[in-house]
């Protein structure tokens, strides 16, 4: 019985090796933030991090990820407050909601990285995920907001620290 | 709504049989009308659960949760439904919550009686009820308060309502909503007559109406907790998976082998579909412990199938049919029909005339589909987002072989609609699973199903030809339209229209559109149904319905017809919508919304680079009589390849009133971007009776990349609210048609656009 770290808790499940990751976290942990979208990672809607890399858990086996660091949009911050959740509410991205847990876990692995990119390069991370309610003016402007909220954090941060 | 769109014959609508009730019961203060006695059994819950409708409820701790009765499906009706409450009730946004109502027919649509989602109706049609029931509770509330604070009922007219608190300023007392409903004093009850009495605000009182206040279902939908049908976990559930055929529609299992099935950890059995309300033919569903061995056992299944009288048919055995019916002078029925347009086209100086095609399109919502169905006692319970509970409901009993009565509708948040969930072929394997089983099943379509069993967008042939005298003045326009019909499928006459001719009832949900605000004095629309794609392909209604296809042969026709009279084709429109006769009012609104999006992309103002051009199209979505008035201005960029770049797409619609200014942009640049979607991006195609594209990667809607700068104005005029959710869809791919043919000279006339016919028309 494979054990995950999951969240930041250590879960073990149900499932054979070669279960898709995605339907671990869905069924066996019974959280359903994750998204199934197509099974065949073309759309994005089940992504969730590995060692803090995007990756899609439909195409992730749960005997690949184990002892690895999963986070998935519930584990993303404490009390959905991270940057990009509030940025997707403040910019009222969602239209019918289904992808969006997936986009927001796609951009947080570009802003854990890159906390000032350009359009290019938010339209070339963000292109696996689908949307078809076509948010997506909308995803990129959250985007660019939240980035601009953590660069200014972290310049305060940064202020605050004794020299 | 077309006109016939009323008091459809699932349940009575009238009125003047219900009373608004408003009291205080131990739930809190309750709102709503009253069910009508014999009629709610007929699609009720539990028997025991029957009671007076409500339409929101207030608590004890002042919190308003209004029930919505629409599918909401990212259009935040739910939201919508609230605000308009909240307005007249004189609530603090943040004490108002949503809920999403169940199949009781005490939810049904005021002006539908049914619980039906679509059409961009339901702001339109729900926009008195839940104001006069919002202004109703604030009544009953400030007589309540009048009454707790010692008050003579005359002071009623000194309070003022205002953020869930009624106060009286004389006597500087005041109370909130929640302490009235706690005090039990807000017991006033309405008559029909007393509730129409209500005098509602005008516009210029609105403090709700008009803001673009916080969605309430955002916040759940940025952490996970949005819960969509296929969140739905039941103690005891297994899961399905389905085995579709590899034709669309007529194939039958005939044996199914599943001895490899049998190892699959957790197998719990394969169930051949059974069902009687043809809405799916030739399914097994595989039933296992979790959807991953579930999925595993339903391929491990082997199955033989006979293909069926359609497992020979293709998208060219369609278009050929479409073709030899429009050609046959007795087709179909017509559904517009003024003056004489063959004698008139007979004098004319001129005649053109053009076949237009649209592909077979999927929906392809983000959340494929699914159903849960749970077997307790004697009622079936189904959990699934749906747009048509009313008529599901009974899909449901059908499958399961009970009366609709006992069928408990669960609504849930839907993951994309867009006219897909008013189908409810899931929740055949799910009932069927679950009594073959004796446990809850949630059946989960891969991907691959719900592409390949679509309740398409139906492939259409449109031939038109139109007339122009000598002076150049267009006097005819004769117009075929054939394809399947969708909504015909429902077996639901009162969605038929009757045809002018009185040749029987016809789907005008395939010609909407075709019934244009141009002054046009000889204009014949005949409606035919291409019964060889009905039954290959069972149509469904996609985002926008007819005006999706019809709009694309109009708007490229009239475009043609200004080319070939040497006419700018924007002011060759605004001649036509002269607003003689039947078009009045409509016309002269549709022509400010094309001026609007003339001046906003500065149409005609400046020399554009060579291989560019700007093109416009102008709609009357969704329906003559429910229309959003939207004009759109494309521009693009034709390379000598033949490949297409939309550079910018301006629209502008007329929706009377906001409700919500945001959401109405949201709503507005999402169609548009499906009508781009829709003209570049999407074709689907048979071969050998199924659908070839099975998933994202041969079925390619837009992606972030291919997304054009899009500029949206919104005109309120003060009319009345308008549908916002599909017009915009209509209006791109005539407005990139006719551009393409102002940069390249090359007129494209089949949808999805593609390079190669560009390229190959630039030369003609």
């Amino acid at each position: 019985m494979p054990t995950l770290t999951i969240n930041g808790r250590s879960m073990s499940v149900d499932a054979a090796n070669d279960t898709p990751l995605l339907w671990a976290i869905r069924e066996q942990l019974q959280m359903t933030g994750t998204k199934f979208g197509c099974g065949a990672g073309l759309c994005g809607a089940c992504t969730v991090h590995v060692n803090g890399e995007a990756v899609r858990s439909c195409q992730t086996m749960v005997g690949d990820v184990a002892g690895k660091k999963i986070t998935t949009i519930e584990g993303l911050s404490a009390k959905g407050d991270h940057p990009l959740q509030k940025a997707w509410i403040a910019e009222q991205v969602p239209q019918c909601g289904y992808c969006q847990s997936g986009q927001i876990m796609q951009a947080a692995s570009l802003l854990a990285k890159n906390a000032n990119p350009t359009k290019e390069e938010v339209v070339a991370h963000m292109d696996g995920n689908l949307c078809r309610c076509m948010t997506y003016s909308r995803i990129q402007k959250a985007i660019m907001r939240a980035a601009t909220e953590m660069r200014t954090a972290s310049a305060a941060g940064n202020e605050r620290r004794p020299t | 709504m077309n006109q016939h769109v009323k008091n459809i014959t699932l349940e009575t609508t009238d009125l003047s049989r219900r009373s608004f009730l408003v009291g205080t019961a131990a739930a809190g203060l309750v709102l709503g009308y009253a069910g009508v006695p014999g009629v709610g059994e007929a699609f009720a819950a539990a028997p025991a659960n029957f009671e007076p409708s409500v339409w929101y409820s207030i608590s004890p701790e002042g919190l308003v949760t209004v029930t919505c009765g629409k599918a909401d499906m990212g259009q935040h009706i739910a939201s919508t439904m609230a605000q308009i409450v909240c307005e007249e009730l004189g609530a603090k946004w943040s004490d108002m919550r949503v809920n999403l109502a169940s199949n009781d027919p005490k939810f049904n649509d005021p002006v539908l009686g049914a619980q039906i989602t679509g059409g961009s109706w339901s702001t339109m049609m729900n926009f008195e009820a839940m104001s006069r029931a919002g202004a109703a509770g604030r009544i009953a509330l400030t007589e309540g308060a009048a009454a707790a604070m010692g008050l003579p009922p005359y002071f009623k007219d000194e309070l003022v309502v205002r953020d869930s608190t009624v106060t009286h300023p004389k006597s500087k007392k005041s109370m909130s909503f929640a302490d009235i409903v706690k005090s039990g004093k807000a017991t006033k009850t309405f008559t029909p007559d007393e509730l129409k009495a209500i005098k509602l605000k005008t516009p210029d009182q609105y403090t709700m109406i008009g803001v673009s206040v916080p969605q309430i279902d955002i916040p759940s939908k940025t952490n996970g907790t949005a819960k969509y049908g296929i969140d739905v976990m039941l103690p005891g559930m297994v899961y399905g998976a389905i085995v579709t055929p590899p034709v669309r529609f007529g194939a039958t299992v005939k044996s199914v082998d599943d001895s490899a099935a049998k190892s699959v950890p957790g197998f719990i059995k394969a169930v051949i579909l059974d069902d009687k309300t043809q809405t799916t033919s030739g399914w097994v569903v595989a039933v296992a412990g979790t959807y991953a061995n579930a999925k595993k056992a339903a391929q491990a299944l082997k199955i033989a199938y006979d293909g069926g009288p359609n497992a020979a048919l293709s998208s060219q055995s369609l278009l050929d049919e479409a073709k030899r019916l429009q050609g046959l002078d007795d087709s179909g029925q017509f559904f517009v029909k003024d003056g004489d347009p063959a004698a008139a086209l007979g004098t004319a100086a001129k005649v053109l005339e053009a076949e237009y095609t649209t592909s077979i399109n999927i929906h392809a919502p983000m959340e494929p589909m699914n159903a849960t169905a749970e077997f307790k006692g004697d009622i079936l319970h189904i959990y699934s987002g749906n747009q048509f509970a009313t008529r599901s409901g009974a899909i449901a009993a059908g499958a399961a072989g009970i009366d609709p009565k006992f069928v408990v509708m669960h609504q849930m948040w839907l993951g994309g609609g867009f006219g897909r969930r008013l189908d409810a072929d899931m929740m055949v394997p799910a009932v069927q699973a679950a009594k073959a089983v004796g446990k809850p099943v949630k059946v989960i379509y891969t991907r691959e199903n719900d592409m390949t069993m679509d309740f398409s967008r139906p492939l259409t042939y449109q031939k038109v030809k139109a007339g122009v005298d000598g002076d150049g003045k267009l006097v005819a326009i004769s117009h075929d339209v054939v394809s399947a019909w969708p909504t015909a499928r429902w077996g639901i006459p009162d969605f038929l229209t009757p045809s002018v001719d009185k040749k029987g009832p016809l789907d005008s949900f395939t010609v909407n559109g075709s019934d244009f605000f141009y002054t046009v004095p000889n204009h014949h629309v005949r409606a035919i149904k291409n019964e060889m794609a009905h039954n290959a392909t069972p149509s469904g209604q996609l985002r926008s319905v007819a005006p999706g296809w019809t709009f694309w042969a109009v708007e490229s026709m009239i475009d043609e017809i200004a080319v070939a009279t040497g006419k700018d084709p924007a002011q060759f429109r605004i001649s036509l919508l002269d607003g003689a006769g039947k078009n009045d009012g409509g016309a002269q609104r549709l022509r400010n919304t094309l001026l609007a999006a003339m001046g906003l992309s500065g149409y005609g103002t400046r020399q554009l680079p060579k291989g560019e051009g700007m093109g416009v199209a102008c709609v009357s979505s969704q329906e003559r009589a429910t229309a959003s008035w939207t004009a759109c201005v494309a521009h693009v960029a034709v390379a000598p390849t033949g490949a297409v770049t939309v550079k910018k797409l301006t629209v502008a619609t007329d929706v009377g009133t906001q409700v919500h200014p945001d959401n109405i942009r949201a709503q507005v640049e999402g169609a548009a971007l499906w009508g781009l979607s829709l003209a570049m991006y999407e074709k689907a195609t048979l071969k050998n009776g199924g659908i070839e594209q099975t998933n994202f990667d041969s079925y390619t809607p837009l992606r972030m990349s291919q997304m054009p700068e899009v500029a949206v104005a919104v005109i309120a005029n003060g009319e009345k609210a308008t549908g916002v959710g599909e017009p915009a869809v209509t209006v791109v791919a005539p407005a990139i048609g006719n551009a393409i043919f102002n940069a390249s000279g090359a007129r494209v006339r089949a949808l999805p656009i593609t390079a190669e016919a560009v390229k190959g028309a630039m030369k003609a």
